[in-house]
């Protein structure tokens, strides 16, 4: 975990209540701005359009997991369908 | 019968791969156009106009399901073959489960449009009311079909209540709602294709849905179809069921 050292003039977590040095090193509050940086590959493209990119990938991950039960299960019915063909003798 | 019978498969294999690839390659661009495409920027609705591409084509597969349904329903009262009675069966399954999809997607539409902020998921509008009791008539078909053991009986029997039940539908879906004041859009004329009530540009994904949604219901019925098929044809000694015995045996 990164320490993020608290600005100065950054309210303390809990100024309630008394921290010995001990604690703050463990604290995940991000006290500290970021440097502002564009985002970049994957990131800027998913950002775009208040990020409906990751619901359609989410979406589109969904329908290929559907496509391929449809086409296992028919890859199924076929073995099925073939066997049952050639265990059955032809009568006549 | 002749040794044809249990090869005669219930469904074309070309055909069927054919549509396969046409309903996978035109419902995966329908999911890019329908989050990506423009629409018109409506209050209430706003970007949850996108659900037409989705929750609309549930109802047109229902539809043309239920009246496959009775087709065959009534092709078994003529002839008797038993593959008629599965064909009407599966394709009623597969009209229960569009219709189940179609009523929880139109619940969630409607809470967050027609009710939004008050916490309303069902307020019995008729459109909604209509539909869940067409959901009920056609899960009295699956109760009906269990309650009778022999299978001739059972046959017959569930084909009349079928073709009851097709009956029922557009009035339920179409006229009955149309007679009363309902939240639903598309109260007056076809609004499918009216002029006016579907902007442009949001017609070239939502036919395209219309049509692949129908085509994967197909696929899902024909799936059926066949795997009831091949349990009949394990059940049977001399394999498949006779396609179409003669009537009057």
């Amino acid at each position: 975990m990164t320490i993020h050292p608290l600005r100065p003039d950054a309210p303390a977590p809990r100024p309630a209540q008394e921290r010995p040095d001990t604690a703050a090193a463990y604290d995940s509050t991000w006290a500290e701005q970021p440097v502002e940086q564009a985002p970049e590959g994957l990131d800027r493209l998913m950002g775009q359009g208040g990020k409906i990119y990751v619901v359609l990938a989410v979406v589109l991950l969904i329908w290929i997991g559907l496509v391929t039960v449809l086409f296992r299960t028919d890859r199924k019915i076929d073995r099925l369908e073939r066997r049952l063909d050639r265990d059955i003798p032809k009568d006549e | 019968m002749s040794s044809s019978a249990h090869t005669a498969l219930p469904v074309r294999r070309r055909l069927y791969r054919g549509v396969r690839g046409l309903v996978v390659v035109a419902l995966t661009g329908v999911i890019v156009a329908g989050f990506l495409g423009a629409i018109p920027q409506l209050d209430i609705l706003e970007q949850s106009a996108r659900n037409l591409y989705f929750h609309v084509p549930m109802w047109f597969s229902l539809m043309a399901a239920t009246l496959v349904s009775a087709y065959h329903s009534a092709r078994y009262l003529r002839s008797g073959a038993r593959v008629r009675d599965l064909r009407a069966r599966e394709a009623a399954r597969i009209a229960l489960i569009f219709g189940g999809l179609g009523i929880v997607t139109g619940m969630v539409w409607a809470r967050f449009t027609w009710y939004e902020g008050t916490g309303v998921w069902w307020n019995f509008d008729p459109k909604q009311s209509m539909a869940a009791v067409l959901l009920l008539i056609y899960g009295g078909y699956f109760v009906l079909r269990d309650a009778i053991d022999a299978p001739k009986d059972r046959g017959r029997i569930a084909a009349v209540y079928n073709l009851f039940a097709v009956v029922t539908m557009p009035f339920l879906l179409y006229i009955l709602p149309r007679q009363m004041p309902s939240l639903h859009p598309g109260g007056e004329g076809s609004p499918a294709f009216s002029q006016t009530d579907l902007a442009p540009a949001m017609r070239w994904v939502f036919y395209p849905s219309v049509l692949a949604f129908l085509g994967l219901a197909w696929l899902l019925y024909t799936q059926r179809v066949r795997l009831a098929w091949l349990r009949e044809a394990m059940r049977t000694p001399d394999g498949a069921p006779d396609p179409e015995p003669a009537p009057h045996r």
